[in-house]
């Protein structure tokens, strides 16, 4: 453990990963806060840029982007009640109220410190369940392998959001993207409808950049938008009330966060809500949530955070990811040549351990960055979108060539963009799709070997005992939560029914 | 009646757009399922290629029809308090569209509505013109025809905001990273 530290900080500590661990983090916060972006689409439009790069410095730099915008995506909640990021569409609840109760500095300073406090907690868990997780792992063969991507896309739909069948469905298209071209292990060629540029697949970048920068984009302009509060330095003070009040949910948060993203699928949006959720039911001032409480602004901000961290864990030692970003990075790790999952440890200690000890050098310099500065970045949220947005679809097409080479690339990118605004527009979850297209060549390879393994029989997945707990596992993230709603549901009409102004309904 | 009837919400009508983007997906679902069986779901019996295709197609062909049925026959939503309630209500409140008249854009929801489509005009007349004048000019132009014909930005500040665009990408992705971007009939960068 120590010695796996001291190569992560050797690593970490050069002069070059640590100035592009400050360049990440940066570009994260201003991409965070700049509507429109988010960290999957900064990951997704600047991932091109890093190919000169060392793996883990580019790495290094693309993680720093990716929890950089988390910091920034508050920001603009709490000052635009407009969230850079999906995890951040809670903090407009109560991020906002207090912004327009006059405390948007102490509501960007909680946002900060709680995110902090939350990131180096559930930093160590990072760098404690890694390395185990990876090296059980080990033991996994293909019967195994099914069975955890299964896992995976099991809770990806467990927690798509409102609509359960409608996540489930999207992962499913996600999968069927992922099979266009030549079928692994097979000479034929699948959905290419007689096109060349097809026969090697979709590039998934260009896929990610069309579905993230240019839907969004167009999203943005489809909305509309809201004018930005105003926050000065001086409101950066917290009060000793306000410290007091936020320390609690700060750690409700981190534990929460922590353990919600370590499940493959979940990720960091479902983190906020669920810990908004658990303020609501256990907070001091839950009566007051809504109003512009410190609860309602530290909890979910410090689970969003640690979610984000711990995302890494499936993502770097089972090679699943843990959100829509993560997945990106994963595909940024084939890019580079790296094949995330157990054997990562093993054949690349020093960028595995060197990526997790970034991120406490990051974090670090997001708190120097963000407490006191807030207020600067938040000037960004007044440059105007009309420049900016024009801007983003320059840099998305020309990082999309930059990966693919070809002009095909460039067409995957509109279609993909003309994709990704009407699902937005619609409301059908776009990460599902996402984590879908990852998962989707690992799944077909996990089931081409256990087949070749069965003998053509798949069910010896559950003569297998890891194998067959997950598959049980996933089996139950599949029906419980529906199972779980209706009982809700039913609980609420009772309850509805017992009240007694219900009975001048009746009458 | 019981009780428990008296209180039930009334069940809302799905949306149009709901229900044709469900049915589209379902005939996504059918064609993928005809061609996956047309790739050969066994091979040897063994799997075969079209195995995953076969089965994804039929799921999501399930799925969206599961799914028009939710929409029509599903009980109607109501608030069982659970941890993602309010978190749900914040969501949409944050998803929804501006409807003021005007937006901070100093645009209408009509305007928005053509600018997206002069935006997306915009983009394929860049792809298109590629072939004629080069990747970097042609997104240059496409910057330029957004910020001066979409959004009505001032001219100078347009050109500026074009030509550093154009100039950090020629730097970062053709003289750093060494990129072969096509250059068209035009030749130039």
């Amino acid at each position: 453990m120590l010695e796996n530290l001291q190569l992560g900080l050797e690593t970490a500590l050069t002069p070059t990963n640590l100035l592009w661990c400050f360049v990440g983090v940066f570009l994260g916060t201003v991409i965070g806060l700049l509507p429109g972006l988010g960290s999957a689409t900064g990951v997704a439009i600047l991932l091109p840029v890093t190919l000169a790069m060392e793996p883990i410095t580019a790495l290094t730099m693309l993680a720093g982007i990716y929890y950089g915008s988390q910091y920034g995506a508050s920001t603009s909640s709490i000052l635009l009640a407009t969230p850079g990021d999906s995890s951040s569409v809670v903090l407009t609840l109560d991020g906002y109220q207090m912004a327009r109760n006059g405390r948007a500095g102490a509501a960007l300073a909680i946002s900060a410190i709680s995110s902090f406090i939350a990131s180096i907690v559930t930093l160590v868990g990072l760098l404690l369940l890694a390395q185990p997780i990876a090296a059980f792992a080990l033991n996994f063969g293909p019967p195994e392998n099914l069975a955890i991507i299964l896992l995976g896309l099991a809770t990806i739909v467990t927690f798509a959001g409102k609509n359960v069948l409608r996540g489930i469905i999207m992962a499913a298209v996600g999968l069927l993207i992922s099979m266009v071209g030549i079928a692994a292990g097979f000479p034929t060629a699948r959905f290419t409808f007689g096109s060349v540029n097809l026969l090697s697949g979709l590039e998934f970048v260009a896929v990610m950049i069309g579905l993230f920068a240019l839907g969004e984009v167009l999203h943005q302009i489809h909305r509309g938008g809201e004018k930005p509060i105003r926050a000065s330095f001086r409101d950066l003070l917290l009060t000793r009330e306000e410290l007091r009040r936020s320390v609690a949910p700060t750690f409700r948060g981190a534990g929460l966060g922590f353990g919600l993203g370590v499940l493959p699928g979940a990720g960091a949006t479902l983190a906020s809500f669920m810990s908004y959720g658990l303020e609501g039911r256990v907070g001091r001032h839950r009566r007051k949530l809504g109003s512009g409480t410190v609860e309602g602004v530290a909890g979910p901000e410090a689970s969003n955070n640690a979610a984000a961290n711990a995302s890494f864990i499936p993502t770097l030692s089972l090679g699943i990811p843990g959100s829509g970003t993560t997945a990106i990075l994963l595909g940024a790790f084939v890019i580079f040549g790296l094949q995330p999952g157990p054997l990562l440890f093993e054949q690349h200690p020093a960028l595995v351990w060197g990526l997790l000890v970034s991120f406490f050098f990051g974090n670090l310099l997001l708190l120097v960055l963000n407490l006191p500065m807030a207020p600067v970045f938040a000037q960004l949220l007044r440059l105007p979108y009309s420049y900016l947005y024009p801007l983003i679809l320059f840099l998305g097409f020309i990082g999309a060539f930059a990966v693919g080479n070809n002009m095909f690339t460039l067409y995957v990118v509109f279609a993909a963009g003309a994709l990704g605004y009407l699902m937005k527009r619609f409301d059908f979850p776009v990460a599902p799709l996402v984590l879908g297209l990852v998962l989707g060549p690992l799944l077909e390879r996990a089931l081409n070997q256990t087949s070749s393994m069965g003998g053509g029989n798949l069910l010896i997945v559950f003569q297998r005992p890891i194998a067959a707990t997950f598959v049980a596992a996933a089996v139950l993230a599949f029906v419980a939560p529906p199972l779980m709603k209706e009982i809700g549901r039913r609980r609420a009409l009772r309850r509805a029914a017992d009240r007694p102004d219900n009975e001048e309904i009746d009458a | 009646m019981s009780e428990a009837a008296t209180v039930r919400p009334a069940r809302e009508r799905p949306a149009r757009s709901d229900l044709v983007g469900t049915l589209v997906l379902a005939a996504v679902g059918a064609v993928a399922t005809v061609m996956g069986i047309g790739y050969g779901v066994f091979d040897d019996g063994q799997v075969g290629p079209g195995f995953l295709p076969t089965v994804t197609g039929a799921f999501i062909l399930l799925a969206s029809l599961a799914e028009i049925a939710r929409m029509y026959l599903a009980a109607p939503r109501v608030d069982t308090g659970g941890l993602l309630a309010a978190a749900e209500s914040a969501e949409k409140a944050a998803a929804e569209v501006t409807t003021e008249e005007r937006d901070v854009f100093g645009r209408t929801a009509r305007q928005r509505g053509r600018a997206i489509l002069l935006v997306f005009g915009t983009m394929l007349g860049a792809l298109l013109l590629v072939q004629v004048i080069g990747l970097l000019l042609s997104l240059g132009v496409m910057v330029l025809a957004i910020t001066l014909g979409v959004e009505r930005k001032p001219l100078l500040i347009s050109v500026l905001t074009t030509a550093g665009a154009v100039g950090a990408a020629y730097l970062i992705f053709i003289v750093g990273l060494g990129v072969p971007t096509p250059t068209g009939a035009l030749g130039l960068i």
